[in-house]
C-alpha cells in the first residue's frame, strides 16, 4: 500500500508542475496591465516603475515563473496584488469554509448515493427501483445554487431551522458549524448523490448477477451480509473512480452555492480575485485546488486499491 | 460539469416496454427542446411584453392575469423574460457546445493520429486542466477574456472540449490498430486515407452521446456563471441572472426564482432524457445481439396443464434428496414453464449426474433445490424434499439456514465464483463463522485445515491469497473446500471441471471421489460431458427441454440407450481410439421455452419420429426410466 | 485677500473631557459591540482609502478633528486652530502618545500630512501644498489656495493620524496603528470576515474606552447583514436602501436609523468630451439621459420609499441647496427623446457601466430608463470596494457614485470639475463658468457668501449635465432594539458609523 501511494504521489509531481506552467501562463495572458489596476490612474511614471519592479513585472516571463515556483514550492503564493494579504493565507483562511461544504456534501452524496443505488439495484423495475432513478435523472438536472435558494427560503427563512446565511468555524461549535453547512451541503450534494445512486446502482446490478454473489447465496450467507459485504465491495470499485471525479465536482459547485448562503469561502476569493485580476490570488487558488484535488485523487486511489486487490502493485 | 460522468445505468429489462417508455421519454424531451427552439427563434412575437421595458410601479407582483408569472423587482414581465431567456439558454448550448466540438474533436484527431511528443503534451495539459474543478477553470479563463455570454461560452467550450478531444483521440487510436491489421493485407491504400474511412462512422455515436451530455452541462454551466454575475450580464434576460436578481429578492417574493428554475430544470432533464435514450438506442444494438435469449418474454404459449404425471420413483435406501414434479416457470402472469414434471431422487454417497445440452433445465433444477433461480424464475409446482424436509415449504429464511450446511453448490468457473475482493481463507472462514459460529481463530484454523485437505500445498500461505492470484484448478479446489466446509449432506456440483485444464480435470474429478469417500454426502453432478459423467457418476439422468428423457444406472445407460436424444449424445462423444471421422451430431438444437414442440420435445430434432409423437410422452420404467414410446423398439436395436 | 482669524478653541469639549476624567470612577471596559459593515475592507491605510469602509478605521485612527453632533468641527487630537489666509495652524493635543509607544507632536502630524499629499488618494488634502512643525505641539499646514473647508477635511481620512513605525511598514493596510481607542488585534481577525478591536492601554482618554472588545464585520451580502442583524450576530450595520433595510424598517424589534446627511446618487459621464463614446459630448444626449430617468418610481422601486428625487448636489436643508432647481430634469420621456431625435446619435449607441453589487438593480433600472431611448448600458460587474477605484480610471467612460451631502461643495470641484479632478479621468476641459466658480467658492469660509456661488455652480452642473443626479437617501443604519435603546450610541455626523469615544455593550 505504501507503494502505491508513493508511485501515485510521483506520478502527481508532473501534474502539479504542469498545472502551475498552465496558471502561470495563462494569467500572464491577462488583458490588463496589473500596475494600472493597482494605481489605477493615479501615480507618477516613476511610481508606475517603481510598482512594477516590485512585483517582479520588468521581467521576462519565464524568470518570473521560476521565481515564482521556487517561492510556490516553499509554500510561499506571493501577495495580493492589492493588500499586504499572503494568498497563502488568505487560501488557507478559506480552506476550511470550502472543504466544509465540499466534505459534509461528499459524505451527503455518498450516503444517499449508495443506499438509494442499493434500494434501486436490489429490486430492478419495481417502484423503489423507477423512484430512485427518476430522483437520480431530476438530481442532475436541478442547478445546485437554485436548489439553494429554495432550501433557504423554506427551510431557513420559512422555519426557521438553520441560518439562511453565513458560516460558523467547527472550532466555535461543532454544532452550529453542523446547523450552517447542512442546507449548502445538501444543495451541493444532490447531483452527485444522483450521479453515484445511477453508477451504484448500474454496479450493484452487475455484480449482483455475478457468480461470487449465487456462490455466497448458494453458501447460505445472509442477505444483509452478501449485499453489504460482497456486493458493494465489489460494486465500489467502478463507483469509487467516479467518486474522485465528483468530489472534484463538489469543489467547484461550493465556489457557486457559497454565493447562495453568503458564505465566505474558496469561491468568494475567486470571484473577488478573477473582478480585480488579482493575478497572484488567482494561480495561488488553482494550485491550492489543484493540490487539494491531486489528494481526493490520491485518497480514492488507495481505496481503489483496498477494494480491488488486482489494482494493487504485488 | 455533471453529467459527463454518468454511465449507462440500467441492467437487463424488458425490451418491449422499455421501447415503447423510451420512445414517450424520446417524444416527450423532444417536444420540450422543439419548444424550447420556437420560443428562442419567435421570442420576439410569442412574448407578451418587451422583456427589457421596466414598470417600476408594478414591481414584484405575483402572477396575475396581466402577468402570468407575475414581474420582477423593476416590473419587467418575468414570462417575457423567461422566454427571452431560452434564446439565451440555445445560444449558449449551441456556442459552447459547437466550440467544445470544434476545438475537441480535430485537435483530439490530430493527436491520435500524429502520436509521440504532441500526443503526450497535449494529453498532460488536458489532464491538469481536468484536475481543476471546472468551473474554476471557466473562471480563470474568463478572468482573461471578461465576462459576458459569449466569452462565458468560450470558457466552457474550451473546458468541455477536453472530453471531446480525448473521445476523438480514443476512436482514432483504436481504428489505428485495426486499420494497421488489415493494411497489411490491402497493399496500396494509404493508412490515413483508411484511417478517416474508418474513423467517422465509429466517431459518429459517442460523439452524439457526448453532445447531449455537454448541451446539459453547458446549459448548467451557464446557469451558475450568470448567477455569480461571471456569465449573461444584466439587463439581458438568462435564466441564471434572472435566478440572480430572484435571490436578493427571496424575503419578498419567493416566487420569483421558481419560472427560471423550472425552466432550467425542464430543459436539462429534457436534454439528458434525450441523451439516455440514444445512448441507450446506441448501446442496445450491440448488447441485443449478444445475448437475444436472455429476456424470455410471456408472449408464448400459455402454460401446459399442470396435469402431474404419476411419480414412478422408488423411494431409495438413506434416501437424501427426493425431487417430485417439479415444475419451474419463467415470467410473470401465467408464465412459461422451463422445466417440467422433473422428479428425481439421491441416496448418501451417491452420485447422480444430470445430463443434457445446454439449455436443457439442469443447471436450473440444480438452482431449483437451493432455492436460487433468480429474479422471474419460480417453482410452481411438485416438492423438493431434503433430508425428509420439504423445502418449497420454507421461509427465505430457513432456506438461509439450509444451505450450506444441508446443501452446499460448486460453480462452474471457479475463477467466478470466489469473490475477487476477499482472499479465499476468510471467504471459507466466513462461512464457518457465520453458518456454524467458530470463532474467528477456530474458523480460521479449519479453513487452512480445510484447504489442505482438498489437496493444496503449502494451504496457510494459500489461504492469504486472492483469487486472482491462483490457478483455475487450485480456484476450484477451494470452492470444494468452501461447499463442504459446513459438511452438507448434498452438494451440487454444475459444470465443475468444463472449465478447466483436461489434466486438471482429473484431478478435480477424483477429488470429488476422495471426498465423498470421506464426507459421504450425495453428489447431484450436473454436466453436458457425458465422458465426464461416465466417468464420476452412478448413475445418470438425461435431460431435454426442461424435462427428464432418460434415466439409467450409468453402465446401463452407456451400454443400451433408450431414448434416441440419448443416443444422439453418446454418438456425438468423442472417442480416444478412433478420432478420424467426423463426430456425428444431433442436427438442430435445443428448442427455447416457449417454443417446445406439443408432443415428444425432442420430435423436431429425432429421426424416429412417428405419428404418436405428437402426443404428450411419458415417462416410463422403475428402475431405468425412459420417455420415449419407441423405447422397446430402440432397445432391440441396441441389443443387436 | 481678506485677513479672517477664528478663534476655535472649543473650551466646552475640553472641559467636558477633562472634567470627566476626574470625576468619574474609571470604569472597566466590558461587552462585545459588533458593527457590520456593507463594503469590502480594501486597505485600513486611511490615505490610500478612496472610497467607504471608514467603520474600519475610526477604532484606531483619530483624526485632528471631528464633527460634533451639529456637524461643525469640534478638536479631537487637535486642540484649536488659526486660518490666516494659506496659513492653517493647528494646536496638537498634548500627551497622546500611538499605541505602539511613539509619541504623537507636531512633527509626526507634519509627516502624516505630507504623506497624504504626496499620495494625493485623500481628496480633502488637495489644497494643501504641505505641513511642517512649528514647535513642538504646533503644526502649520500650508495651502495652495484658499480652502474654506481644510478644517472638515481633517475630520475625515486626511486628518487621521498614523503612527511613524506604521507608515514606514509596507504592510500598513493590514496593520494599523493609531492613537485611537482601540487597537486592531490581527490575531483574532479573520480576513474577509471580521475584524477584531480591543482596547488601547496607552489611550490619552482612558474612560471614552467602554468595550473590551469591538468587532467589525465584512458582510458585502445585504441578506446577510440582515440575517446577522435579526439573531443578534450583530448590533449594528449600514445598509443602503434597497429591500433588505425596507425589511428593517418593518420589521418589529429592529430600528432603521436614518442618520444625518444624505447619500445623493448619481450617475458621472466621465467622458464627456466623447473619447470613447461620442455620444457622450453632446450636451444633448446628457440631458436626454436625465429626462429620462423616473426618479420617483425609482425612489418607491428600487429604494422602496426610502429615497426622494435629486437633481443637484446638495440635499434640503444644506446651506447650499437651492429649491429652485428641484424637477428640472422631471421625469419626461417625450421631451428625453426629442433631446435624443435633435442629437447626432437619434439611432442610439451603447456604453458600458461599472457595478458593484449593491448597485446592481439600481443600474438596472437606469438600463431600463436609458434602454427607452435606444442608449444600451451595458452593466459591468466589479469586486465590492473598487467601485470609487476603477471609476477613477479611463476603463469606463460612466460610471455611478454617491455624493454625501454633508460634504463641502467645493469638492465638487476637485472631484468632478477641475481637469485634474479624482473623478475626471479623461482630462474634460471644465467650462469656464464652473472653473470661475470653483474659485469663487474658495474665498470666502462664509457660507452665506458661498451659498449662492454654490447654487450659480449648481445650476451649470445641471446645465451641463455631465452628473446626473437621481436620488437622495439619507445614511441608514440598521440596529437591534438593544442597540436604539443604548444611551451610549451616538452615530457620527454624516458618516455611515458609530462614534466609538464613550460607546458601552447593550446591556
Amino acid at each position: 500500500m505504501l507503494r502505491l501511494i508513493l508511485q501515485r504521489l510521483l506520478a502527481l509531481v508532473p501534474l502539479l508542475f504542469i498545472v502551475s506552467v498552465l496558471t502561470f501562463s495563462f494569467t500572464s495572458l491577462l488583458p490588463s496591465d496589473p500596475v494600472d489596476l493597482i494605481l489605477g490612474d493615479t501615480g507618477t511614471e516613476e511610481q508606475h516603475e517603481m510598482l512594477r519592479e516590485r512585483l517582479g513585472l520588468n521581467q521576462p516571463v519565464h524568470v518570473r515563473y521560476m521565481q515564482w515556483f521556487g517561492r510556490a514550492v516553499q509554500g510561499d503564493l506571493g501577495t495580493s496584488f492589492f493588500n499586504s494579504v499572503s494568498v497563502m493565507g488568505a487560501v488557507m483562511q478559506r480552506l476550511p469554509v470550502t472543504l466544509s461544504l465540499t466534505a459534509v456534501s461528499a459524505i451527503i452524496a455518498i450516503v444517499v448515493g449508495v443506499a438509494a443505488g442499493i434500494a434501486a439495484a436490489l429490486r430492478p423495475r419495481s417502484w423503489i427501483d423507477r423512484f430512485a432513478t427518476l430522483g437520480a435523472t431530476f438530481g442532475q438536472a436541478v442547478p445546485n445554487f437554485w436548489f439553494g435558494l429554495i432550501l433557504a427560503a423554506i427551510f431557513a427563512v420559512n422555519l426557521r431551522w438553520f441560518p439562511a446565511t453565513g458560516f460558523t468555524p467547527i472550532s466555535d461549535s461543532p454544532w452550529d458549524w453542523l446547523r450552517s453547512v447542512i442546507l449548502p451541503s445538501i444543495a451541493l450534494g444532490t447531483s452527485s448523490s444522483a450521479a453515484i445512486a445511477r453508477q451504484v446502482r448500474s454496479a450493484m446490478v452487475g455484480v449482483l448477477q455475478q457468480d461470487y454473489i449465487r456462490a455466497a447465496r448458494a453458501q447460505g450467507l445472509s442477505a444483509r451480509r452478501i449485499v453489504l459485504k460482497h456486493a458493494l465491495t465489489n460494486a465500489m470499485v467502478p463507483v469509487v473512480a467516479v467518486l474522485s471525479f465528483q468530489i472534484t465536482v463538489l469543489l467547484g459547485g461550493a465556489l457557486v452555492v457559497e454565493q447562495v448562503f453568503a458564505i465566505n469561502g474558496l469561491g468568494t476569493l475567486a470571484i473577488g480575485a478573477v473582478r480585480q485580476q488579482d493575478i497572484p490570488m488567482i494561480q495561488g487558488l488553482v494550485l491550492v485546488m489543484v493540490a487539494l484535488v491531486v489528494v481526493v485523487q490520491l485518497a480514492t486511489d488507495v481505496i481503489y486499491g483496498l477494494l480491488n486487490p488486482k489494482a494493487r502493485p504485488s | 460539469m455533471t453529467g459527463s460522468s454518468t454511465t449507462p445505468p440500467h441492467g437487463p429489462r424488458q425490451p418491449r416496454r422499455l421501447l415503447v417508455a423510451s420512445s414517450l421519454i424520446a417524444t416527450m424531451a423532444t417536444g420540450v427542446l422543439v419548444l424550447l427552439g420556437l420560443l428562442a427563434v419567435f421570442a420576439d412575437v410569442v412574448a407578451p411584453y418587451d422583456p427589457l421595458r421596466q414598470n417600476l410601479i408594478e414591481a414584484l407582483q405575483w402572477p396575475s392575469s396581466s402577468h402570468w408569472l407575475g414581474t420582477d423587482d423593476l416590473g419587467r414581465d418575468v414570462l417575457s423574460r423567461l422566454i427571452h431567456g431560452s434564446r439565451i439558454a440555445v445560444i449558449a448550448a449551441a456556442e459552447g457546445t459547437a466550440i467544445a466540438v470544434l476545438l475537441g474533436v480535430p485537435l483530439g484527431l490530430f493527436i491520435g493520429y500524429r502520436g509521440g511528443w504532441w500526443d503526450w503534451i497535449v494529453m498532460r495539459i488536458v489532464e491538469a486542466i481536468v484536475s481543476i474543478p471546472g468551473i474554476m477553470v471557466a473562471i480563470v479563463i474568463i478572468a482573461i477574456l471578461g465576462p459576458g455570454l459569449h466569452k462565458a461560452m468560450i470558457a466552457l467550450g474550451i473546458l468541455y472540449s477536453t472530453s471531446f478531444l480525448r473521445l476523438a483521440r480514443g476512436v482514432v487510436l483504436a481504428e489505428r490498430e485495426e486499420v494497421y491489421v488489415r493494411s497489411a493485407r490491402v497493399i496500396g491504400a494509404s493508412d490515413s486515407r483508411i484511417l478517416l474511412r474508418h474513423i467517422l462512422p465509429n466517431i459518429a455515436p459517442p460523439l452524439i452521446v457526448q453532445v447531449t451530455l455537454t448541451v446539459g452541462a453547458v446549459l448548467l454551466s451557464e446557469a451558475g456563471l450568470s448567477f455569480i454575475g461571471l456569465g449573461v450580464q444584466p439587463p439581458d434576460a438568462s435564466w441564471g441572472t434572472m435566478l440572480n436578481s430572484a435571490a436578493a429578492f427571496m424575503d419578498l417574493n419567493w416566487f420569483l426564482a421558481i419560472p427560471p428554475g423550472i425552466a432550467i430544470i425542464v430543459t436539462v432533464l429534457a436534454v439528458n432524457l434525450l441523451g439516455d435514450v440514444i445512448r441507450d438506442s446506441i448501446g442496445r444494438g450491440v448488447a441485443i445481439a449478444a445475448k437475444p435469449e436472455a429476456t424470455p418474454t410471456h408472449s408464448g404459449k400459455p402454460a401446459p396443464a399442470a396435469v402431474a404425471e404419476p411419480v414412478v420413483l422408488p423411494r431409495l435406501k438413506n434416501e437424501v434428496l427426493r425431487v417430485e414434479n417439479l415444475e419451474v416457470m419463467v415470467g410473470s402472469g401465467a408464465g412459461l414453464p422451463i422445466i417440467t414434471d422433473l422428479s428425481f431422487s439421491i441416496a448418501k454417497g451417491e452420485t447422480l449426474g444430470l445430463v443434457g445440452e445446454s439449455g436443457s433445465g439442469k443447471t436450473m433444477t440444480g438452482l431449483a433445490v437451493l432455492g436460487l433461480m433468480g429474479a422471474g424464475l419460480r417453482t410452481t409446482h411438485g416438492s423438493i424434499v431434503l433430508n425428509g424436509r420439504e423445502l418449497r415449504s420454507l421461509s427465505q429464511k430457513q432456506m438461509e439456514a439450509v444451505r450450506g450446511n444441508e446443501v452446499a453448490m460448486v460453480f462452474q468457473d471457479p475463477t467466478t465464483s470466489l469473490n475477487p475482493a476477499f482472499t479465499v481463507g476468510s471467504q471459507i472462514a466466513e462461512v464457518l463463522r457465520s453458518k456454524q459460529g467458530l470463532s474467528q481463530k477456530q474458523a480460521w484454523a479449519r479453513t487452512v485445515e480445510l484447504i489442505d485437505r482438498v489437496g493444496i500445498p503449502r494451504a496457510e500461505e494459500r489461504a492469504r491469497a486472492y483469487p486472482h492470484e491462483l490457478s483455475g484448478g487450485m480456484a476450484q479446489r477451494i470452492a470444494i473446500a468452501r461447499a463442504l466446509s459446513c459438511n452438507p449432506s448434498l452438494l451440487i456440483a454444475d459444470e465443475p471441471t468444463t472449465a478447466l485444464d483436461v489434466t486438471v480435470q482429473q484431478e478435480i474429478l477424483d477429488l470429488f471421489r476422495d471426498l465423498q469417500g470421506e464426507f459421504g454426502m450425495a453428489i447431484l453432478f450436473v454436466t453436458h460431458d457425458l465422458a465426464v459423467a461416465a466417468d464420476i457418476c452412478d448413475r445418470i439422468s438425461v435431460m431435454y427441454a426442461g424435462e427428464m428423457v432418460e434415466m439409467a444406472g450409468v453402465d446401463t445407460l452407456f451400454s443400451a440407450p433408450l431414448h434416441p436424444y440419448t443416443r444422439g449424445l453418446l454418438e456425438a462423444m468423442p472417442h480416444a481410439s478412433d478420432r478420424n471421422p467426423p463426430l456425428p451430431t444431433i442436427r438442430g438444437s435445443v428448442p427455447r421455452p416457449g417454443s417446445w414442440p406439443t408432443g415428444c420435445r425432442f420430435s423436431n430434432r429425432c429421426d424416429f419420429r412417428i405419428k404418436g409423437c405428437e402426443q404428450r410422452i411419458p415417462l416410463t420404467g422403475t428402475d431405468r426410466l425412459v420417455r420415449c414410446i419407441r423405447a422397446d423398439e430402440l432397445a432391440l436395436e441396441a441389443a443387436q | 485677500m481678506k485677513r479672517r482669524i477664528r478663534d476655535a478653541i472649543l473650551s466646552m469639549a475640553i472641559a467636558a473631557g477633562f472634567g470627566l476624567g476626574v470625576t468619574a470612577a474609571h470604569a472597566e471596559p466590558e461587552g462585545t459591540f459588533k458593527y457590520a459593515e456593507q463594503v469590502k475592507l480594501i486597505t485600513m491605510d486611511p490615505q490610500q482609502q478612496s472610497g467607504s469602509g471608514v467603520p474600519y478605521l475610526r477604532p484606531v485612527y483619530e483624526s485632528l478633528f471631528e464633527r460634533g453632533t451639529d456637524g461643525k468641527p469640534v478638536p479631537l487630537l487637535a486642540t484649536g486652530y488659526e486660518v490666516d489666509g494659506l496659513d492653517v495652524t493647528i494646536k496638537l493635543r498634548e500627551g497622546v502618545s500611538f499605541s505602539n509607544g511613539e509619541a504623537f507632536n507636531a512633527e509626526v502630524a507634519a509627516a502624516n500630512i505630507n504623506r497624504g499629499v504626496e499620495l494625493a488618494i485623500v481628496e480633502g488634502l488637495k489644497t494643501v501644498d504641505g505641513a511642517e512643525a512649528v514647535d513642538e505641539f504646533t503644526l502649520r499646514i500650508k495651502l495652495k489656495e484658499p480652502d474654506p473647508a481644510i478644517i472638515d477635511s481633517l475630520c475625515h481620512t486626511g486628518g487621521m493620524m498614523l503612527a511613524p513605525a506604521a507608515i514606514a511598514d509596507p504592510a500598513l493596510d493590514r496593520n494599523p496603528i493609531g492613537t485611537g481607542p482601540y487597537v486592531y488585534n490581527k490575531d483574532e481577525s479573520r480576513e474577509g470576515e471580521v475584524r477584531v478591536y480591543t482596547p488601547n492601554p496607552t489611550y490619552w482618554d482612558k474612560d471614552k474606552i467602554g468595550l473590551a472588545r469591538y468587532e467589525v464585520w465584512e458582510l458585502p451580502d445585504d441578506t446577510a447583514r440582515l440575517n446577522a442583524l435579526k439573531t443578534g450576530q450583530i448590533d449594528a450595520g449600514n445598509w443602503l436602501a434597497n429591500p433588505q433595510s425596507a425589511i428593517i424598517d418593518r420589521t418589529p424589534g429592529l430600528k432603521l436609523v436614518r442618520g444625518t446627511g444624505g447619500l445623493n446618487y448619481h450617475v458621472i459621464i466621465s467622458d464627456r468630451e466623447g473619447t470613447v463614446v461620442p455620444a457622450f459630448a453632446d450636451l444633448n444626449v446628457r440631458k436626454a439621459m436625465a429626462h429620462a430617468i423616473d426618479r420617483e418610481a425609482f425612489g418607491k422601486a428600487v429604494q422602496f420609499g426610502l429615497a426622494e428625487k435629486s437633481f443637484q448636489p446638495y440635499g434640503k436643508g444644506d446651506w447650499a441647496y437651492d429649491p429652485a432647481l428641484e424637477g428640472i430634469y422631471e421625469f419626461d420621456l417625450d421631451k428625453a427623446r426629442e433631446f435624443m431625435a435633435r442629437s447626432e446619435f437619434s439611432d442610439g449607441f451603447t456604453f458600458d457601466m461599472p457595478s458593484i453589487p449593491i448597485y446592481q438593480s439600481r443600474l438596472e433600472a437606469l438600463a431600463g430608463f436609458f434602454n427607452e431611448i435606444g442608449i444600451t448600458m451595458n452593466i459591468v460587474p466589479q469586486e465590492p470596494g473598487t467601485l470609487a477605484r476603477v471609476s477613477r480610471t479611463t476603463n469606463y467612460p460612466a460610471t455611478n457614485l454617491v455624493w454625501a451631502t454633508n460634504t463641502d461643495p467645493k469638492f465638487l470641484a476637485l472631484r468632478y470639475i477641475y481637469e485634474d479632478a479624482a473623478y475626471n479621468p479623461f482630462k474634460a476641459k471644465p467650462s469656464e463658468d464652473l472653473l470661475n466658480l470653483a474659485k469663487e467658492g474658495l474665498e470666502s469660509v462664509d457660507t452665506a457668501i458661498r451659498a449662492p456661488i454654490y447654487q450659480e455652480m449648481a445650476a451649470r452642473l445641471a446645465e451641463e449635465a455631465f452628473l446626473i443626479f437621481v436620488t437622495n437617501t439619507p445614511i441608514l443604519i440598521g440596529v437591534s432594539e438593544a442597540t436604539a435603546n443604548n444611551p451610549s450610541v451616538v452615530y457620527r455626523f454624516g458618516e455611515d458609523s458609530i462614534n466609538l469615544r464613550g460607546l458601552k455593550a447593550n446591556d
